[in-house]
Protein backbone atom coordinates (compact mmCIF):
# COMPACT_ATOMS: atom_id res chain seq x y z
CA UNK A 1 0.00 0.00 0.00
CA UNK A 2 3.19 2.42 0.90
CA UNK A 3 4.16 2.32 -2.75
CA UNK A 4 0.84 2.56 -4.27
CA UNK A 5 0.48 5.79 -2.26
CA UNK A 6 3.91 6.80 -3.66
CA UNK A 7 3.64 5.87 -6.90
CA UNK A 8 0.27 7.63 -6.86
CA UNK A 9 2.03 10.79 -5.44
CA UNK A 10 4.36 10.49 -8.62
CA UNK A 11 1.67 10.11 -10.94
CA UNK A 12 -0.04 13.56 -10.11
CA UNK A 13 3.66 14.54 -10.29
CA UNK A 14 4.17 13.84 -13.07
CA UNK A 15 0.59 15.05 -14.42
CA UNK A 16 1.10 18.30 -12.97
CA UNK A 17 4.08 18.70 -15.09
CA UNK A 18 2.45 17.52 -18.58
CA UNK A 19 -0.54 19.92 -17.47
CA UNK A 20 1.66 23.18 -17.38
CA UNK A 21 3.73 22.16 -20.82
CA UNK A 22 -0.06 21.11 -22.06
CA UNK A 23 -1.76 24.45 -20.88
CA UNK A 24 1.25 26.84 -23.42
CA UNK A 25 -0.42 24.26 -25.96
CA UNK A 26 -3.76 24.70 -25.44
CA UNK A 27 -3.46 28.39 -25.28
CA UNK A 28 -1.58 28.77 -28.60
CA UNK A 29 -4.34 26.60 -30.29
CA UNK A 30 -7.09 28.56 -29.01
CA UNK A 31 -5.88 32.17 -30.08
CA UNK A 32 -4.11 31.23 -33.34
CA UNK A 33 -5.40 27.35 -34.33
CA UNK A 34 -2.05 25.90 -34.49
CA UNK A 35 -0.54 22.96 -33.24
CA UNK A 36 2.53 24.23 -31.95
CA UNK A 37 5.04 21.25 -31.40
CA UNK A 38 8.09 23.81 -30.81
CA UNK A 39 6.47 24.45 -27.60
CA UNK A 40 8.39 21.37 -26.32
CA UNK A 41 11.54 23.00 -27.87
CA UNK A 42 10.94 26.51 -25.72
CA UNK A 43 10.11 23.67 -22.37
CA UNK A 44 13.95 22.20 -23.25
CA UNK A 45 15.23 25.58 -23.80
CA UNK A 46 13.68 26.49 -20.30
CA UNK A 47 15.44 23.63 -18.62
CA UNK A 48 19.18 24.62 -20.33
CA UNK A 49 18.55 28.51 -19.36
CA UNK A 50 17.81 27.71 -15.81
CA UNK A 51 20.70 24.84 -15.42
CA UNK A 52 22.83 27.49 -16.54
CA UNK A 53 21.84 30.09 -14.72
CA UNK A 54 21.41 28.02 -11.76
CA UNK A 55 25.27 26.60 -12.12
CA UNK A 56 26.42 30.38 -12.36
CA UNK A 57 24.72 31.75 -9.38
CA UNK A 58 23.75 28.04 -7.42
CA UNK A 59 20.66 29.90 -6.90
CA UNK A 60 16.95 28.28 -8.35
CA UNK A 61 15.79 31.66 -7.06
CA UNK A 62 17.37 33.44 -10.19
CA UNK A 63 17.18 30.40 -12.65
CA UNK A 64 14.00 30.26 -12.56
CA UNK A 65 12.90 33.71 -13.33
CA UNK A 66 15.30 34.37 -16.30
CA UNK A 67 14.27 30.81 -17.56
CA UNK A 68 11.03 32.12 -17.51
CA UNK A 69 12.02 35.38 -19.78
CA UNK A 70 14.15 33.67 -22.13
CA UNK A 71 11.60 31.18 -22.98
CA UNK A 72 8.85 33.70 -23.00
CA UNK A 73 11.04 35.72 -25.31
CA UNK A 74 11.83 32.53 -27.45
CA UNK A 75 8.04 31.66 -27.55
CA UNK A 76 7.49 35.14 -28.77
CA UNK A 77 10.10 34.80 -31.49
CA UNK A 78 8.68 31.61 -33.04
CA UNK A 79 5.07 33.38 -33.02
CA UNK A 80 6.40 36.43 -34.94
CA UNK A 81 8.56 35.28 -37.31
CA UNK A 82 7.58 31.97 -38.15
CA UNK A 83 3.36 31.43 -37.09
CA UNK A 84 2.36 34.72 -38.03
CA UNK A 85 3.94 35.08 -41.45
CA UNK A 86 2.72 31.73 -41.70
CA UNK A 87 -0.89 32.21 -40.75
CA UNK A 88 -2.77 33.12 -43.89
CA UNK A 89 -1.65 29.45 -45.39
CA UNK A 90 -3.97 26.45 -45.11
CA UNK A 91 -2.89 24.63 -41.03
CA UNK A 92 -0.25 22.11 -42.23
CA UNK A 93 1.72 24.91 -43.45
CA UNK A 94 2.21 26.52 -39.51
CA UNK A 95 2.67 23.26 -38.40
CA UNK A 96 5.52 21.96 -40.80
CA UNK A 97 7.11 25.71 -39.52
CA UNK A 98 6.61 24.98 -36.33
CA UNK A 99 8.01 21.15 -36.52
CA UNK A 100 10.83 22.73 -38.43
CA UNK A 101 11.80 24.88 -35.62
CA UNK A 102 11.20 21.99 -33.32
CA UNK A 103 14.26 20.04 -34.53
CA UNK A 104 15.97 23.54 -35.09
CA UNK A 105 16.14 24.17 -31.68
CA UNK A 106 17.31 20.69 -30.79
CA UNK A 107 20.31 20.70 -32.86
CA UNK A 108 20.90 24.00 -31.42
CA UNK A 109 20.98 22.15 -27.69
CA UNK A 110 23.15 19.71 -28.89
CA UNK A 111 25.49 22.39 -30.61
CA UNK A 112 25.51 24.73 -27.10
CA UNK A 113 24.96 22.28 -24.33
CA UNK A 114 26.33 19.61 -25.96
CA UNK A 115 25.10 15.94 -27.17
CA UNK A 116 25.30 14.61 -23.62
CA UNK A 117 22.98 14.65 -20.78
CA UNK A 118 23.85 17.05 -17.93
CA UNK A 119 22.66 17.12 -14.10
CA UNK A 120 20.93 19.46 -12.76
CA UNK A 121 21.99 18.90 -9.04
CA UNK A 122 19.68 21.49 -7.53
CA UNK A 123 19.21 20.87 -4.06
CA UNK A 124 15.61 21.91 -1.83
CA UNK A 125 16.45 23.86 0.80
CA UNK A 126 13.71 21.72 2.91
CA UNK A 127 13.45 18.08 3.85
CA UNK A 128 11.10 15.75 2.66
CA UNK A 129 7.75 14.54 4.37
CA UNK A 130 7.36 10.83 5.77
CA UNK A 131 3.50 10.35 6.38
CA UNK A 132 3.02 6.71 8.02
CA UNK A 133 5.91 5.24 5.89
CA UNK A 134 5.03 7.06 2.87
CA UNK A 135 7.98 8.91 1.76
CA UNK A 136 7.47 12.63 0.03
CA UNK A 137 10.61 13.76 -1.13
CA UNK A 138 11.23 17.73 -1.41
CA UNK A 139 11.43 17.31 -5.35
CA UNK A 140 7.59 16.29 -5.30
CA UNK A 141 6.63 18.86 -2.41
CA UNK A 142 7.83 21.48 -5.03
CA UNK A 143 6.60 20.20 -8.01
CA UNK A 144 3.13 20.60 -6.07
CA UNK A 145 3.48 24.06 -4.39
CA UNK A 146 5.02 25.44 -7.94
CA UNK A 147 2.56 23.74 -10.48
CA UNK A 148 -0.34 24.32 -7.81
CA UNK A 149 0.52 27.92 -8.12
CA UNK A 150 1.32 28.24 -11.49
CA UNK A 151 -2.18 26.60 -12.70
CA UNK A 152 -3.54 29.49 -10.30
CA UNK A 153 -2.00 32.07 -11.41
CA UNK A 154 -3.17 31.12 -15.25
CA UNK A 155 -6.44 30.39 -14.21
CA UNK A 156 -6.83 33.67 -12.58
CA UNK A 157 -5.17 35.46 -15.90
CA UNK A 158 -7.50 33.86 -18.29
CA UNK A 159 -10.90 34.06 -16.36
CA UNK A 160 -10.24 37.53 -14.24
CA UNK A 161 -8.36 40.00 -16.22
CA UNK A 162 -8.96 41.90 -19.09
CA UNK A 163 -5.96 40.26 -20.91
CA UNK A 164 -7.43 36.45 -20.32
CA UNK A 165 -10.92 38.59 -21.45
CA UNK A 166 -9.11 39.27 -24.70
CA UNK A 167 -7.71 35.61 -25.00
CA UNK A 168 -11.27 34.28 -24.87
CA UNK A 169 -12.82 36.66 -27.52
CA UNK A 170 -10.17 36.40 -29.88
CA UNK A 171 -10.35 32.13 -29.56
CA UNK A 172 -14.01 32.41 -30.51
CA UNK A 173 -13.47 34.97 -33.42
CA UNK A 174 -10.83 36.92 -34.20
CA UNK A 175 -12.62 39.26 -36.72
CA UNK A 176 -15.66 40.60 -34.00
CA UNK A 177 -12.77 40.64 -31.11
CA UNK A 178 -10.59 43.28 -33.36
CA UNK A 179 -14.15 45.12 -33.92
CA UNK A 180 -14.36 45.05 -29.72
CA UNK A 181 -11.15 46.75 -29.71
CA UNK A 182 -8.71 43.96 -29.16
CA UNK A 183 -5.49 44.24 -30.44
CA UNK A 184 -5.18 40.26 -31.36
CA UNK A 185 -1.87 40.33 -32.52
CA UNK A 186 -0.44 41.72 -29.24
CA UNK A 187 -3.28 39.21 -27.17
CA UNK A 188 -1.73 36.49 -29.05
CA UNK A 189 2.04 37.59 -28.29
CA UNK A 190 1.04 37.78 -24.72
CA UNK A 191 -0.19 34.22 -25.06
CA UNK A 192 2.50 32.87 -25.83
CA UNK A 193 4.39 34.82 -23.17
CA UNK A 194 2.51 33.36 -20.72
CA UNK A 195 2.72 29.85 -22.50
CA UNK A 196 6.65 29.68 -22.60
CA UNK A 197 6.79 31.24 -19.15
CA UNK A 198 5.37 28.27 -18.24
CA UNK A 199 7.18 25.57 -20.01
CA UNK A 200 10.18 27.22 -18.60
CA UNK A 201 8.94 26.42 -15.11
CA UNK A 202 8.13 22.98 -16.47
CA UNK A 203 11.49 22.37 -17.86
CA UNK A 204 13.50 23.08 -15.03
CA UNK A 205 10.61 20.61 -12.55
CA UNK A 206 11.61 18.25 -15.02
CA UNK A 207 15.21 18.27 -15.24
CA UNK A 208 15.48 18.68 -11.08
CA UNK A 209 13.26 15.89 -10.97
CA UNK A 210 15.15 13.40 -13.50
CA UNK A 211 18.56 15.23 -12.57
CA UNK A 212 18.58 15.17 -16.44
CA UNK A 213 18.71 17.89 -18.81
CA UNK A 214 19.85 17.05 -22.52
CA UNK A 215 19.24 17.93 -25.96
CA UNK A 216 15.99 15.71 -27.38
CA UNK A 217 14.05 16.25 -23.38
CA UNK A 218 11.48 17.27 -25.70
CA UNK A 219 10.77 15.00 -28.17
CA UNK A 220 8.19 12.72 -26.14
CA UNK A 221 6.34 15.68 -24.72
CA UNK A 222 6.44 17.63 -27.90
CA UNK A 223 4.06 14.92 -29.81
CA UNK A 224 2.66 13.43 -25.77
CA UNK A 225 1.25 16.84 -25.32
CA UNK A 226 -0.58 17.02 -28.54
CA UNK A 227 -2.24 13.98 -27.49
CA UNK A 228 -3.29 15.74 -24.34
CA UNK A 229 -4.97 18.91 -25.39
CA UNK A 230 -6.83 16.31 -27.79
CA UNK A 231 -7.85 14.19 -25.09
CA UNK A 232 -9.04 17.28 -23.44
CA UNK A 233 -10.86 18.88 -26.01
CA UNK A 234 -8.74 21.09 -28.52
CA UNK A 235 -8.38 24.81 -27.09
CA UNK A 236 -10.03 23.62 -23.33
CA UNK A 237 -7.81 24.17 -20.67
CA UNK A 238 -9.83 22.56 -18.08
CA UNK A 239 -9.61 20.04 -20.28
CA UNK A 240 -5.63 20.07 -20.79
CA UNK A 241 -5.05 19.92 -17.04
CA UNK A 242 -7.74 16.88 -16.41
CA UNK A 243 -5.94 15.13 -19.08
CA UNK A 244 -2.16 15.63 -18.32
CA UNK A 245 -3.68 14.39 -14.18
CA UNK A 246 -5.71 11.52 -15.56
CA UNK A 247 -2.11 10.49 -17.76
CA UNK A 248 0.10 11.09 -15.18
CA UNK A 249 -1.31 8.79 -13.05
CA UNK A 250 -2.25 6.61 -15.78
CA UNK A 251 1.14 6.05 -16.46
CA UNK A 252 2.36 5.74 -13.21
CA UNK A 253 -0.17 3.26 -12.42
CA UNK A 254 -0.99 1.08 -15.05
CA UNK A 255 2.52 0.87 -16.59
CA UNK A 256 4.64 1.00 -13.65
CA UNK A 257 3.25 -0.25 -10.23
CA UNK A 258 0.29 -2.54 -12.35
CA UNK A 259 2.72 -3.67 -15.08
CA UNK A 260 1.05 -3.80 -17.31
CA UNK A 261 3.36 -4.73 -20.50
CA UNK A 262 2.68 -1.63 -22.59
CA UNK A 263 5.63 1.02 -23.39
CA UNK A 264 4.66 4.08 -20.91
CA UNK A 265 4.61 6.13 -23.76
CA UNK A 266 1.77 4.66 -25.54
CA UNK A 267 -0.84 5.09 -23.35
CA UNK A 268 -1.15 8.98 -24.33
CA UNK A 269 -1.97 8.07 -27.64
CA UNK A 270 -3.81 4.92 -26.58
CA UNK A 271 -6.31 7.37 -25.18
CA UNK A 272 -5.94 9.85 -27.83
CA UNK A 273 -7.67 7.22 -30.09
CA UNK A 274 -9.82 6.20 -27.89
CA UNK A 275 -11.65 9.56 -27.27
CA UNK A 276 -11.17 10.34 -30.93
CA UNK A 277 -13.47 7.28 -31.69
CA UNK A 278 -15.96 7.61 -28.98
CA UNK A 279 -15.68 11.75 -28.14
CA UNK A 280 -14.26 13.61 -30.75
CA UNK A 281 -14.72 16.70 -29.11
CA UNK A 282 -12.40 15.45 -26.36
CA UNK A 283 -12.89 15.28 -21.88
CA UNK A 284 -14.13 18.52 -22.11
CA UNK A 285 -14.66 20.15 -25.05
CA UNK A 286 -17.27 21.64 -26.26
CA UNK A 287 -17.26 21.57 -30.12
CA UNK B 1 -18.11 71.80 -42.93
CA UNK B 2 -17.22 71.58 -39.42
CA UNK B 3 -19.59 68.18 -38.74
CA UNK B 4 -17.96 66.10 -41.29
CA UNK B 5 -17.38 63.16 -39.69
CA UNK B 6 -16.11 60.49 -42.18
CA UNK B 7 -15.14 60.84 -46.13
CA UNK B 8 -13.86 58.16 -48.32
CA UNK B 9 -11.59 59.74 -51.29
CA UNK B 10 -11.37 57.65 -54.45
CA UNK B 11 -11.55 54.29 -52.31
CA UNK B 12 -10.70 51.35 -54.52
CA UNK B 13 -10.19 47.34 -52.79
CA UNK B 14 -9.11 44.88 -55.40
CA UNK B 15 -9.19 41.20 -54.81
CA UNK B 16 -6.44 40.07 -57.68
CA UNK B 17 -8.05 40.87 -60.73
CA UNK B 18 -11.60 41.38 -59.12
CA UNK B 19 -12.40 45.38 -58.53
CA UNK B 20 -14.51 44.52 -55.37
CA UNK B 21 -14.69 48.79 -54.50
CA UNK B 22 -13.74 50.76 -57.39
CA UNK B 23 -12.66 54.64 -56.48
CA UNK B 24 -15.78 55.44 -54.34
CA UNK B 25 -15.71 58.72 -52.59
CA UNK B 26 -18.48 59.73 -50.32
CA UNK B 27 -19.17 61.02 -47.08
CA UNK B 28 -20.61 61.28 -43.78
CA UNK B 29 -22.26 64.11 -41.65
CA UNK B 30 -22.63 64.26 -37.37
CA UNK B 31 -25.69 62.53 -36.68
CA UNK B 32 -26.54 61.56 -40.08
CA UNK B 33 -27.94 58.53 -40.86
CA UNK B 34 -26.89 57.58 -44.56
CA UNK B 35 -28.17 54.25 -46.19
CA UNK B 36 -25.11 52.45 -48.31
CA UNK B 37 -27.65 50.32 -50.90
CA UNK B 38 -27.33 48.45 -54.13
CA UNK B 39 -27.63 44.60 -55.17
CA UNK B 40 -25.62 41.95 -54.01
CA UNK B 41 -21.96 41.92 -55.05
CA UNK B 42 -21.79 45.72 -55.15
CA UNK B 43 -19.67 45.83 -52.63
CA UNK B 44 -21.27 47.06 -49.81
CA UNK B 45 -19.38 45.14 -47.36
CA UNK B 46 -16.29 45.39 -48.53
CA UNK B 47 -16.95 48.87 -47.59
CA UNK B 48 -17.75 48.79 -43.97
CA UNK B 49 -14.42 46.55 -44.18
CA UNK B 50 -12.49 48.82 -45.65
CA UNK B 51 -14.05 51.84 -43.04
CA UNK B 52 -13.73 49.32 -40.20
CA UNK B 53 -9.93 48.50 -40.88
CA UNK B 54 -10.24 44.86 -41.71
CA UNK B 55 -9.05 45.56 -45.33
CA UNK B 56 -6.81 48.31 -46.40
CA UNK B 57 -7.39 50.44 -49.55
CA UNK B 58 -5.68 49.31 -52.66
CA UNK B 59 -5.86 53.26 -53.53
CA UNK B 60 -7.57 55.97 -52.01
CA UNK B 61 -8.33 57.23 -48.76
CA UNK B 62 -10.03 57.12 -45.87
CA UNK B 63 -10.94 60.41 -43.48
CA UNK B 64 -12.09 60.28 -40.00
CA UNK B 65 -12.34 63.17 -38.16
CA UNK B 66 -9.86 64.77 -40.13
CA UNK B 67 -7.44 61.77 -39.68
CA UNK B 68 -6.30 59.59 -42.64
CA UNK B 69 -7.30 56.04 -41.26
CA UNK B 70 -6.16 53.91 -44.39
CA UNK B 71 -3.88 51.18 -43.27
CA UNK B 72 -5.58 51.12 -39.28
CA UNK B 73 -6.14 47.70 -37.89
CA UNK B 74 -9.67 47.23 -36.62
CA UNK B 75 -8.87 47.94 -33.21
CA UNK B 76 -7.48 51.25 -33.82
CA UNK B 77 -10.96 52.29 -35.50
CA UNK B 78 -12.60 50.65 -32.59
CA UNK B 79 -10.99 53.03 -30.24
CA UNK B 80 -11.19 55.70 -32.82
CA UNK B 81 -15.05 55.57 -32.53
CA UNK B 82 -15.88 53.21 -35.43
CA UNK B 83 -18.50 50.59 -34.32
CA UNK B 84 -20.19 48.23 -36.55
CA UNK B 85 -22.48 44.78 -36.41
CA UNK B 86 -21.81 41.67 -38.86
CA UNK B 87 -24.02 40.36 -41.54
CA UNK B 88 -24.03 37.03 -40.03
CA UNK B 89 -24.26 37.60 -36.16
CA UNK B 90 -21.98 36.23 -33.70
CA UNK B 91 -21.93 36.41 -30.20
CA UNK B 92 -19.11 34.68 -28.55
CA UNK B 93 -21.48 31.94 -27.98
CA UNK B 94 -19.54 30.60 -24.60
CA UNK B 95 -20.35 33.78 -22.51
CA UNK B 96 -23.41 35.73 -21.42
CA UNK B 97 -24.91 38.43 -22.68
CA UNK B 98 -24.12 40.50 -20.28
CA UNK B 99 -20.64 39.64 -20.35
CA UNK B 100 -20.08 39.83 -24.28
CA UNK B 101 -20.97 43.58 -23.70
CA UNK B 102 -18.50 43.67 -21.23
CA UNK B 103 -15.76 42.84 -23.60
CA UNK B 104 -16.32 45.91 -25.35
CA UNK B 105 -16.38 48.05 -22.52
CA UNK B 106 -12.26 47.09 -22.06
CA UNK B 107 -11.60 48.95 -25.10
CA UNK B 108 -9.51 51.43 -23.55
CA UNK B 109 -6.93 49.08 -21.61
CA UNK B 110 -6.58 45.67 -23.89
CA UNK B 111 -3.07 47.15 -25.48
CA UNK B 112 -1.10 47.77 -22.35
CA UNK B 113 0.60 44.48 -20.26
CA UNK B 114 0.08 46.47 -16.93
CA UNK B 115 -3.51 47.93 -18.02
CA UNK B 116 -4.99 44.19 -19.47
CA UNK B 117 -4.45 43.16 -15.97
CA UNK B 118 -6.64 44.43 -13.97
CA UNK B 119 -10.12 42.54 -13.38
CA UNK B 120 -13.34 42.66 -16.32
CA UNK B 121 -15.77 41.62 -14.21
CA UNK B 122 -16.10 44.90 -11.99
CA UNK B 123 -19.43 46.15 -10.28
CA UNK B 124 -18.98 49.51 -12.82
CA UNK B 125 -18.43 47.23 -15.91
CA UNK B 126 -21.39 45.23 -14.78
CA UNK B 127 -23.36 48.18 -14.32
CA UNK B 128 -22.50 49.60 -17.67
CA UNK B 129 -23.17 46.53 -19.70
CA UNK B 130 -27.05 46.16 -17.63
CA UNK B 131 -27.43 49.71 -18.81
CA UNK B 132 -26.73 49.64 -22.67
CA UNK B 133 -28.49 45.92 -22.61
CA UNK B 134 -31.64 47.71 -21.25
CA UNK B 135 -31.26 50.79 -23.43
CA UNK B 136 -31.43 48.35 -26.06
CA UNK B 137 -33.79 46.33 -24.28
CA UNK B 138 -33.00 43.04 -23.25
CA UNK B 139 -31.82 43.91 -20.01
CA UNK B 140 -33.91 40.68 -19.18
CA UNK B 141 -31.70 38.21 -21.04
CA UNK B 142 -28.42 39.41 -19.66
CA UNK B 143 -27.70 36.28 -17.40
CA UNK B 144 -28.58 34.31 -20.47
CA UNK B 145 -26.07 32.35 -22.82
CA UNK B 146 -25.86 34.49 -26.00
CA UNK B 147 -25.79 31.49 -28.06
CA UNK B 148 -29.15 30.15 -28.09
CA UNK B 149 -31.05 33.84 -28.22
CA UNK B 150 -33.60 34.13 -31.22
CA UNK B 151 -31.85 36.61 -34.11
CA UNK B 152 -33.92 39.22 -33.11
CA UNK B 153 -32.54 39.63 -29.74
CA UNK B 154 -28.60 38.44 -31.58
CA UNK B 155 -29.27 41.05 -33.40
CA UNK B 156 -29.84 43.36 -30.31
CA UNK B 157 -27.10 42.40 -28.47
CA UNK B 158 -24.72 42.90 -31.57
CA UNK B 159 -26.18 46.51 -31.63
CA UNK B 160 -25.68 46.59 -27.64
CA UNK B 161 -21.70 45.30 -27.76
CA UNK B 162 -21.18 48.11 -30.87
CA UNK B 163 -22.48 51.04 -28.63
CA UNK B 164 -20.98 49.64 -25.52
CA UNK B 165 -17.93 50.80 -27.79
CA UNK B 166 -19.19 54.38 -27.21
CA UNK B 167 -18.61 55.14 -31.06
CA UNK B 168 -19.10 58.14 -33.20
CA UNK B 169 -20.36 56.04 -36.13
CA UNK B 170 -21.97 53.28 -35.84
CA UNK B 171 -21.91 50.75 -39.16
CA UNK B 172 -25.00 48.69 -39.27
CA UNK B 173 -24.29 45.39 -41.79
CA UNK B 174 -28.00 43.65 -42.43
CA UNK B 175 -29.37 44.34 -39.26
CA UNK B 176 -32.37 44.50 -40.17
CA UNK B 177 -32.57 41.46 -42.56
CA UNK B 178 -34.11 37.86 -41.28
CA UNK B 179 -36.70 39.87 -38.69
CA UNK B 180 -40.46 40.11 -38.10
CA UNK B 181 -41.89 43.48 -39.01
CA UNK B 182 -42.67 44.42 -34.94
CA UNK B 183 -38.77 43.68 -34.31
CA UNK B 184 -38.10 45.54 -36.77
CA UNK B 185 -40.00 48.79 -36.27
CA UNK B 186 -38.17 48.60 -32.88
CA UNK B 187 -34.92 48.12 -34.34
CA UNK B 188 -35.42 51.52 -36.14
CA UNK B 189 -36.68 53.22 -33.54
CA UNK B 190 -33.52 52.48 -31.41
CA UNK B 191 -31.57 53.47 -34.85
CA UNK B 192 -32.98 56.86 -34.20
CA UNK B 193 -32.56 57.33 -30.65
CA UNK B 194 -29.01 56.24 -31.58
CA UNK B 195 -28.89 59.01 -33.82
CA UNK B 196 -30.88 61.16 -31.60
CA UNK B 197 -27.28 60.96 -29.12
CA UNK B 198 -24.94 62.63 -32.06
CA UNK B 199 -23.65 59.20 -33.65
CA UNK B 200 -23.99 58.96 -37.12
CA UNK B 201 -25.44 55.71 -38.48
CA UNK B 202 -24.04 54.33 -41.97
CA UNK B 203 -26.45 51.21 -42.48
CA UNK B 204 -26.03 48.80 -45.54
CA UNK B 205 -30.10 47.41 -46.08
CA UNK B 206 -31.53 45.46 -48.34
CA UNK B 207 -35.00 46.16 -47.49
CA UNK B 208 -35.98 49.39 -49.56
CA UNK B 209 -38.85 49.91 -47.28
CA UNK B 210 -36.30 49.99 -44.30
CA UNK B 211 -33.51 52.16 -46.17
CA UNK B 212 -35.62 54.82 -47.59
CA UNK B 213 -37.66 55.76 -44.23
CA UNK B 214 -34.86 55.19 -42.01
CA UNK B 215 -31.66 56.98 -43.82
CA UNK B 216 -31.36 61.14 -44.09
CA UNK B 217 -29.49 60.46 -47.53
CA UNK B 218 -28.29 57.20 -49.60
CA UNK B 219 -25.38 56.06 -51.47
CA UNK B 220 -26.33 53.43 -54.16
CA UNK B 221 -23.27 51.14 -55.64
CA UNK B 222 -23.44 48.41 -57.98
CA UNK B 223 -20.17 46.63 -59.41
CA UNK B 224 -17.67 48.26 -56.70
CA UNK B 225 -18.69 51.75 -58.07
CA UNK B 226 -20.95 54.85 -57.29
CA UNK B 227 -24.06 54.50 -59.19
CA UNK B 228 -25.86 57.39 -57.55
CA UNK B 229 -26.44 59.56 -54.37
CA UNK B 230 -28.91 61.45 -52.92
CA UNK B 231 -31.91 61.84 -50.45
CA UNK B 232 -34.48 58.93 -50.94
CA UNK B 233 -37.36 60.24 -52.72
CA UNK B 234 -34.50 61.09 -55.49
CA UNK B 235 -32.69 57.79 -55.43
CA UNK B 236 -36.46 56.27 -55.95
CA UNK B 237 -36.89 57.88 -58.98
CA UNK B 238 -33.76 57.55 -60.75
CA UNK B 239 -33.85 55.33 -63.67
CA UNK B 240 -29.99 54.32 -62.85
CA UNK B 241 -30.85 52.91 -59.91
CA UNK B 242 -33.93 51.00 -61.10
CA UNK B 243 -31.79 49.60 -63.55
CA UNK B 244 -29.74 48.73 -61.15
CA UNK B 245 -31.66 46.65 -59.38
CA UNK B 246 -34.08 45.47 -62.04
CA UNK B 247 -32.58 44.80 -64.81
CA UNK B 248 -32.32 47.04 -68.56
CA UNK B 249 -35.64 48.19 -69.36
CA UNK B 250 -36.93 48.13 -66.41
CA UNK B 251 -36.53 51.75 -65.63
CA UNK B 252 -39.24 52.64 -68.60
CA UNK B 253 -41.88 50.09 -66.77
CA UNK B 254 -41.02 52.01 -63.41
CA UNK B 255 -41.06 55.40 -64.18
Amino acid sequence: MQLFFEQLLNGVAMGAIYSLITLGLALVYGVMRILHVAHAAVYTAGAYVGLYVFTMTGSLLLAVPAAMAACALLGTAIERLIYTPLLKYPPFVPLIGSIAVFLALEEIFRLVGGPYILSFPAEFPFPGITVRGVVISPAIISIYAVSAAVLLLLWFVVTKTELGLAMRATSQDREIAGAMGINSSFTISMTFVLGSAVAAVAGILVGIYFNQVYPTMGAVPAYKCLALIVVGGLGSLPGAVLASLLLGVGETLLIGYANIPLPRDSLAFIAMIAVLLWRPQGLLGNR
Amino acid sequence: MNDLLLRLEGVSRHFGGLKAVDDVSFSLTRGEILGLIGPNGAGKTTCFNLISGVYAPTKGDIVLEGVSTAGFPPYRMAALGVGRTFQVVKPFSTLSVLNNVQVALGLKRYGGVLSSLGPWDTKASRKEALEILEEVGIGHLAASPSGQLPLGNQRRLELARALALKPKLLLLDETFSGLRHEEAALLSKLVLGVRARGISVLLIEHNMKVAMGLSDRLVVLDHGRLLAEGKPEEIRSDPRVVEAYLGKGASAHAS
